[in-house]
């Protein structure tokens, strides 16, 4: 009997989690350790951080889907993980007692997201600093109380800056932040309030609609289209004013301190702002057998952990080479141990990063989005599936060969709501296949705003939620 | 876009257009579920 332990339960390890039980489990132990006992639907965050959504409709009980699909559940947080052959196992801390659970495995999936790196900017975050965030539960409900009340300073006739982007030179999911800075728009036009706030969107991207993804280019009707102009147009017909190529070093109480490319410092002022952190891999402790530390063989200076990708290429070499990109997101030295979502390195960067004179590099990172996340979840695995049965690894897909499809909503309602429908093929260009500039499959990709997207976002909410909880059919909905 | 920075009246009106949002909705459904369930092949 194999034992398979996943760490974390988003969108990398519940998929994992559920394709593992769902092929393995009846005969097998698979485990899922989570420190939260709850599924969140992250990118419905968004509404509950202008006050669209009550945050209980984003969140379901794991253990009860773990039940029916023949996994095991451990509420608790992993700490250390011990990798080497003789003696593998992942020490975690059992949330609600503090006891130390020790829990050993043939096969090991890492899939904790993120750490959201608030210290990596001064006097950002919600906790120790003077911006908000919507990259969690609890944040996302900070953020909305925060709204509100500056909602009712509006009604009293007060004006008011809002800042809305990434809170430091290297941070990425701007994507997400774009969701929340058109929802507060129409939000606030909704509220009869909009003419009482000024909205800036502030970020790292090279350009607007970059979204740390080298931006969107499609083809219509024989013309190239670019999520650049697209977005601009967005923030033109908003009013929402922008300011890109800017990474945010220090935030103070009202006061956002930058550098741009140019190396120039300024200042922005702000009544309220949402911006996105640094993201890096959870701090786990690596010891080998002995007791040494391992974390070089595993993680990168960073945190995120290392698989089989090609690693430490420059940039205009990465970005012609695809096959630079993981495939099977194993560890090279310890080849049971898998990394999905945003916890595996990717090789590099997918936009071109930027050092200004001042030495400061502003460089997007890759988004790992809710999809990609999914989509490498299953492909680790369906690859355990085959090494537990066959000792043979099946399946791949490089981030050079996935699809991604994203709708931003733009209001939520069904009636006068609005979204854009982002599609691309590839998420990292593949300049080796796609014979143009951008790398891109410029028939696939897609670049839409309507009604129809918000009617999308609505349902993929339920059809994810029903997926995740793994009820009937939920394998023909993809990730 | 009629040009680079904002979007024509026409534009915004069929955005908003249900009947041709509804037309839209299938679509794209149809687009995005046939190009992401090819990647279950993999
Ligand atoms: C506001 C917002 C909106 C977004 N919207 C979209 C969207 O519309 N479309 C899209 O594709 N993507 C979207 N994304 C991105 C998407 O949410 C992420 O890509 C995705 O959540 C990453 O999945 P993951 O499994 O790697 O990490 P997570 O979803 O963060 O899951 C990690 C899990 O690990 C657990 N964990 C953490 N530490 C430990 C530990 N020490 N021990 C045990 N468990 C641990 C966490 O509790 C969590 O359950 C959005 C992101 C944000 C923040």
């Amino acid at each position: 009997m194999a034992k398979i332990l996943v760490i974390g339960a988003g969108f990398a390890g519940h998929t994992a989690a559920l394709y593992l039980g769902n092929q393995l489990g009846r005969k097998h132990e698979i485990t899922v350790m989570s420190n939260r006992d709850v599924f969140g639907y992250v990118p419905s965050w968004v509404w509950v951080g202008v006050g669209h959504m009550k945050p209980e409709q984003t969140i379901f009980k794991l253990k009860p889907v773990y039940d029916r699909m023949h996994v095991k559940f451990v509420h608790a947080a992993a700490k250390e993980i011990h990798p080497d052959a003789s003696d593998q196992f992942v020490v975690a801390e059992e949330i609600g007692t503090g006891k130390e659970v020790r829990w050993s495995y043939d096969y090991l999936v890492i899939a904790p997201g993120p750490l959201l790196n608030f210290a990596g900017t001064p006097g950002l975050g919600p906790e120790n600093g003077f911006t908000h965030s919507i990259c969690s539960l609890p944040h996302a409900i900070k953020t909305r109380d925060a709204y509100l009340a500056l909602c009712e300073r509006m009604k009293k006739g007060e004006k008011v800056k809002i800042v809305v982007g990434t809170g430091h030179p290297g941070a990425t999911c701007q994507g997400a932040a774009f969701e929340y800075i058109v929802n507060v728009h129409k939000d606030l036009l909704k509220k009869g309030l909009r003419d009482k706030a000024d909205i800036l969107w502030l970020s790292n991207e090279p350009e607007l609609g970059d979204f740390g993804v080298n931006g969107v280019q499609i083809k219509r009707n024989g013309i190239v289209q670019k999520s650049s102009e697209f977005i601009k147009s967005v923030f033109n017909d908003h009013g929402i004013r922008y300011q890109v190529r800017t990474g945010v070093t220090k935030v103070e109480e009202g006061k956002i301190h930058w550098q741009n490319y140019e190396g120039e410092e300024g200042i922005t002022e702000f009544d309220f702002s949402m911006l996105i952190p640094q993201f890096k891999g959870q701090p786990f402790k690596y010891i080998g057998k002995d007791g040494e530390d391992v974390s070089a063989k595993m993680v990168n200076p960073a945190g995120f952990v290392l698989v089989d990708g090609k690693y430490g290429l420059p940039y205009p070499e990465l970005s012609q080479t695809p096959e630079a990109w993981p495939a099977q997101y194993n560890n090279p030295t310890y080849p049971n141990v898998f990394a999905a979502g945003i916890a595996f390195a990717p090789p590099g960067p997918i936009s071109k990063p930027f050092t200004n004179k001042n030495n400061l590099l502003i460089a997007p990172a890759p988004p790992r989005t809710g999809m990609v996340s999914g989509v490498i979840g299953r492909v680790v695995a369906m690859n355990i599936v085959d090494l537990v049965k066959t000792g043979k690894m099946t399946h791949q897909e490089r981030m050079t060969e996935m699809v991604a499809a994203c709708i931003a909503s733009m209001g939520d309602n069904l009636w006068d709501g609005n979204a854009v429908t982002i599609v691309m093929r590839p998420v990292v260009p593949d300049r080796k296949k796609y014979a143009n500039e951008f790398g891109r499959d410029l028939f696939i990709s897609h670049l839409e705003m309507g009604l129809s997207g918000a009617w999308m976002k609505f349902m993929l909410h339920y059809t994810f939620i029903w997926k995740f909880k793994g009820l009937f059919g939920w394998k023909l909905i993809p990730e | 876009m009629q040009n680079e920075q904002e979007f024509s009246k026409a534009e915004k009106f069929w955005m908003n257009f249900k009947l041709y949002q509804l037309w839209r909705f299938i679509v794209l459904n149809v687009k995005v579920y046939t190009i992401a369930v090819q990647s279950k092949f993999h």
